[in-house]
């Protein structure tokens, strides 16, 4: 999009793009702090992660709650988690990328929007 | 929309079975419909209380992806008087099955959890059941975690035995707490039941301890014994007190007051 036509659309949707795009940079760099403090990459932090029940029980409690929202609708968005657990979306965003990089959860695209899910058909 | 109740305890032998059975054919005479599921896997007697020789699938079967729900719930609805619907979901009571689903990883209890909660848009939602009632192994076992998670509310059977009544507390502190699970009480095996100024003690009491409302109190009823598990009380012996008793627990389920 040009800057000419950015310009002609009302700013009210100028402001929603940007605000979109924010969000796709703060989960980027959630994502990097998080490696950065583990120092490792691509693989999950912890092997072999599933998200049973004891596994949810050994969490802490603000993780847990984010996970348990995930086990019980299945597949969703950060919006969709944080309208459960009544949290902002950016702290829902944000705990489960972290329960991504952990390993518990799987992150898939679809066109502007991410959903999480806990990959229950994989190996094993 | 319908509920989940999973029925749990800290020890064996605090009647959990027994509330399970007569709470769902409570629930079925009012006219609900209700399917009783045997998720006590190691120790399946749901089977023999419900005088059932051969299902065509097993909970167990469902649970390991072979087959469809629907194959493995029984319509005992014909056994309970009125509209009401009773299916029962038994787990498979053979040595080889036990052996098995005490040796699954956590990969497959994940995948199980994951079934169990599928039952809620399956049945709940699609086949408009009322009630989901799962009778659990008690402690803490990968199954009774699982259908705790999945349940709306959790009935906790306790006695007055006091192992029972420490690892009971603690559980409510450190499981259902943790699940932000919504717990009623129900003490059973009470002695000395029947003055007012006993029954307003044992309420105090329970408040004290375990911090949780109260669903009932069952005396210890020697006919219960003496059945050896032939009855179901709910159905056979419809002006028993014990009868009486689950009613008003149905009832208080009903009306949500438990938190």
């Amino acid at each position: 999009m040009t800057r000419e036509e950015l310009l002609s659309k009302k700013p009210l949707h100028v402001l929603e793009k940007i605000r979109e795009n924010l969000e796709r940079l703060n989960e980027k760099m959630e994502v990097m702090i998080e490696l950065q403090k583990h120092g490792r990459k691509e693989t999950p932090l912890i092997p072999d992660a599933s998200l049973d029940v004891m596994t949810l029980l050994s969490m802490p409690d603000h993780l847990r709650k984010t996970a348990m929202t995930i086990c019980r609708c299945g597949r969703a968005t950060a919006e969709e988690v944080a309208e459960q657990t009544s949290r902002a979306r950016a702290v829902e965003s944000a705990y489960l990328n972290q329960l991504v990089i952990m390993g518990y959860l799987k992150k898939e695209r679809k066109g502007r929007k991410a959903y999480f899910y806990a990959d229950r058909d994989g190996q094993g | 929309m319908g509920k989940i109740i999973a029925v749990h305890s800290y020890k064996g032998g605090t009647g959990k079975t027994l509330l399970s059975v007569n709470l769902a054919a409570t629930f079925a005479k009012l006219g609900k419909r209700v399917c009783l599921f045997d998720l006590d896997f190691r120790a399946p007697s749901l089977f023999a209380i419900l005088k059932i020789d051969n299902a065509q699938c097993w909970l167990n079967d469902y649970l390991n992806g072979a087959c469809d729900i629907k194959k493995v719930m029984i319509d005992l609805s014909s056994k309970i008087p009125g509209s009401g619907k009773f299916f029962a979901a038994l787990a498979n009571p053979g040595t080889e099955a036990i052996r098995d689903m005490s040796a699954k990883d956590r990969k497959w209890e994940m995948r199980a959890l994951g079934r169990l909660l599928s039952l809620r848009n399956m049945l709940l939602n699609d086949q408009g059941f009322d009630y989901l009632i799962f009778d659990t192994s008690p402690g803490l076992q990968y199954s009774s975690i699982n259908a705790i998670v999945t349940a709306d509310f959790v009935v906790v059977a306790t006695t007055g035995d006091r192992s029972d009544v420490d690892g009971t507390r603690r559980m409510l502190r450190e499981l259902y707490n943790l699940f932000e699970k919504k717990t009623g009480l129900v003490i059973n095996k009470v002695l000395d039941s029947t003055s007012k100024s006993n029954l307003d003690e044992m309420n105090t009491k329970v408040k004290d301890v375990y911090h949780v409302p109260m669903l009932g109190l069952v005396p210890c009823f020697c006919e219960i014994l003496r059945a050896e598990g032939n009855l179901i009380f709910a159905q056979d012996k419809p002006n028993h007190p014990f009868t009486k008793i689950l009613e008003e627990i149905a009832k208080r389920i009903e009306a949500n007051q438990i938190n």
